[in-house]
């Protein structure tokens, strides 16, 4: 039965899944950079083919590839789910997921319905696919965590992003008569931030919290209740806007409270770490928190205010939210599965986590991430600024890209140089 | 609930050794990280040695199962001695960045093992241990020494 929760000797994925990942966010995270310095002031206004554009790059492109690097990594450690033949799965995952958001990407810009379709057949194919598989798994376990019943529900929010997307991209193709386009685009904006990003967030962070850092663990409360609460109130509301649209107002000011409780929670606990060592990826975790405080703070003021660039400060606080936290894991997870996995092939010569990456680097992609927020926050209202909050992002996103190259050379260089421990000489 | 109680406060007590451990490589002082960590190696060891000569061999004699939990628990004990001694080596070389990064590691190899232990196996053998068999496990593992 305990082979079933995911218990064996092999239950690390292999680098090469969790590397694949990362390192496709962070070229997309360069994209976004480069998007920005071509649409410059453009992307502030929530309508342009611009703001469509660079969101679907930073929630698809960066995000989900950064999720799916998450997902490879905790589903056996923190959830006792081993997904088998990791390789072919990635594969099958990550080519069609590429080309699929560069086709999204050039069908916003190019209004063609053949586009849309190519994108909507890839995007969907492949994510479908591995949530559905990744579903499969945690259904099947006889033994649940908080964070795999978390995943859960995070998952579930996933493929209805995705349902719901093919209704837009049908629209949008001229496919379907689009005639609950806009109560369908708020669902699927909806599921996507709170649901998938939010949610997967949280489920994750009930174990690595206390994990990484040794803190008490969460309150039952919120371990059992916050995910599903989330779940259900999105799907509520999306159920209800079909004949009131109001009830999103509802809906933003309970998800403003759950978000803000959850966030104070969570800094709380990271005052009581046991481990005093404050380091980068603390750091990450209370910027991330941080901002979504801010996000949901300027995400309240909307309600009242109907002020783009309130507006424009909530989506920015809320992506410094997901991506502080995917830097946090980040940093983490690279060097400790880099050494792991060469100290479990028998390496004397592993490099430890500092020799993969030091946390002296990661403090400086802290600064640089705390300039790319603090820049783009200006550039709302001094838009000649929005030049280098662009060549801060691609800057933030290069340093990511180097340190995954550097951490899979120095696998592979232990590979080919390392001493490894001989079996039969330890007998002899 | 009495295995899980008792073992899961063994597993506090020693992540508060090992933190004071860290905190005073960290600051320096190397008298005081010695005394955390010869602290948190004697007990970490102890704790094994409770797991691997009475709880594992009672769980396995129960449920008639040698081959798979207690086996990968067993494992991951080897990967958590291997670390003690790396630490050791650097902390007698007084190598700051070694000991912090192998300090990481450590941390976050212990505690995914320690999850897996309170929220899996000390759970399970709560549950299929009679209550005579877990007072007596119990009283025997306070017993060891290193």
């Amino acid at each position: 039965m305990f082979s079933q929760n995911g218990l064996s000797l092999d239950q690390a994925p292999p680098l090469s899944v969790v590397f694949r990942f990362f390192f496709t966010g962070s070229i997309f995270g360069m994209l976004a950079g480069v998007l920005i310095l071509f649409y410059q002031a453009d992307i502030f206004d929530a309508h342009s083919v611009a703001a469509v554009t660079l969101t679907h790059t930073l929630t698809l492109g960066v995000m989900l590839s950064f999720m799916f690097a998450a997902l490879f990594q905790m589903l056996p450690v923190i959830a006792g789910v081993t997904l088998k033949n990791p390789i072919k799965k990635a594969n099958a995952l990550q080519y069609p997921f590429i080309l699929g958001v560069l086709a999204l990407l050039f069908a916003f810009n190019l209004s063609a319905p053949w586009l849309f379709g190519i994108a909507s057949f890839l995007l969907g194919g492949s994510v479908l696919f591995i949530s559905f598989t990744m579903l499969k798994n945690i259904l099947t376990l006889t033994h649940h965590s908080a964070s795999s019943k978390g995943m859960l529900t995070a998952l579930i929010s996933l493929v209805l992003v995705v349902i719901l997307a093919l209704y837009l991209t049908a629209s949008l193709a001229s496919f379907t008569e689009a005639t609950y386009y806009t109560a369908i685009k708020e669902a699927h904006y909806s599921f996507g931030l709170f649901g998938w990003v939010a949610l997967l967030i949280i489920s994750i962070s009930f174990q690595v919290i206390e994990m990484f850092y040794v803190t008490p663990p969460y309150p039952t409360l919120v371990t059992k209740y916050l995910p599903n609460t989330l779940l259900g109130l999105l799907l509520l509301s999306t159920v209800v806007s079909f004949f009131t649209p109001l009830i999103w107002v509802v809906t933003d000011v309970l998800l403003i409270l759950l978000l803000c409780g959850y966030a104070l929670v969570t800094l709380k606990r990271l005052t009581q770490k046991k481990r005093p060592l404050t380091d980068a990826t603390v750091l990450f975790w209370r910027m991330g928190l941080g901002s979504l405080l801010l996000s949901m703070l300027f995400m309240g003021l909307t309600l009242s205010y109907d002020i783009e660039s309130i507006k424009s400060l909530s989506y920015l606080f809320f992506t410094s939210f997901s991506l502080s936290i995917v830097f946090a894991m980040f940093y983490k997870i690279v060097p400790f599965l880099t050494w792991f996995h060469l100290n479990s092939q028998g390496y004397f010569t592993a490099p430890m986590m500092h020799e993969v990456i030091h946390p002296k680097t990661a403090k400086k992609h802290l600064y640089i991430h705390i300039a790319t927020v603090a820049i783009f926050a200006v550039s709302i209202f001094i838009s000649e600024l929005t030049l280098l909050a662009g060549l801060l992002t691609m800057l933030s996103f290069g340093w990511m890209s180097y340190q995954i190259i550097h951490a899979y050379l120095l696998y592979i260089k232990t590979q080919k140089t390392g001493e490894k421990f001989d079996m039969n000489m330890g007998n002899g | 609930m009495i295995i899980s109680h008792y073992m899961k406060d063994e597993h506090r007590a020693c992540d508060t050794h090992f933190a004071a451990a860290e905190q005073a490589a960290a600051n320096g002082d190397w008298a005081k990280a010695e005394e955390g960590f010869i602290t948190f190696s004697n007990e970490t060891l102890t704790h094994f040695k409770k797991e691997e000569e009475e709880l594992f061999p009672a769980f396995e004699a129960q449920t008639g199962s040698s081959e798979g939990p207690t086996q990968v628990m067993r494992f991951e004990h080897e990967q958590v001695k291997s670390l003690i001694g790396k630490l050791a080596h650097a902390l007698e070389a007084q190598d700051k960045d070694a000991y912090l990064s192998l300090c990481e590691s450590m941390m976050i190899l212990l505690q995914q093992h320690n999850m897996k232990e309170e929220q899996m196996l000390y759970a399970m053998c709560d549950r299929v241990l009679p209550s005579d068999v877990k007072e007596e496990t119990l009283d025997k593992m306070k017993k060891v020494v290193l």
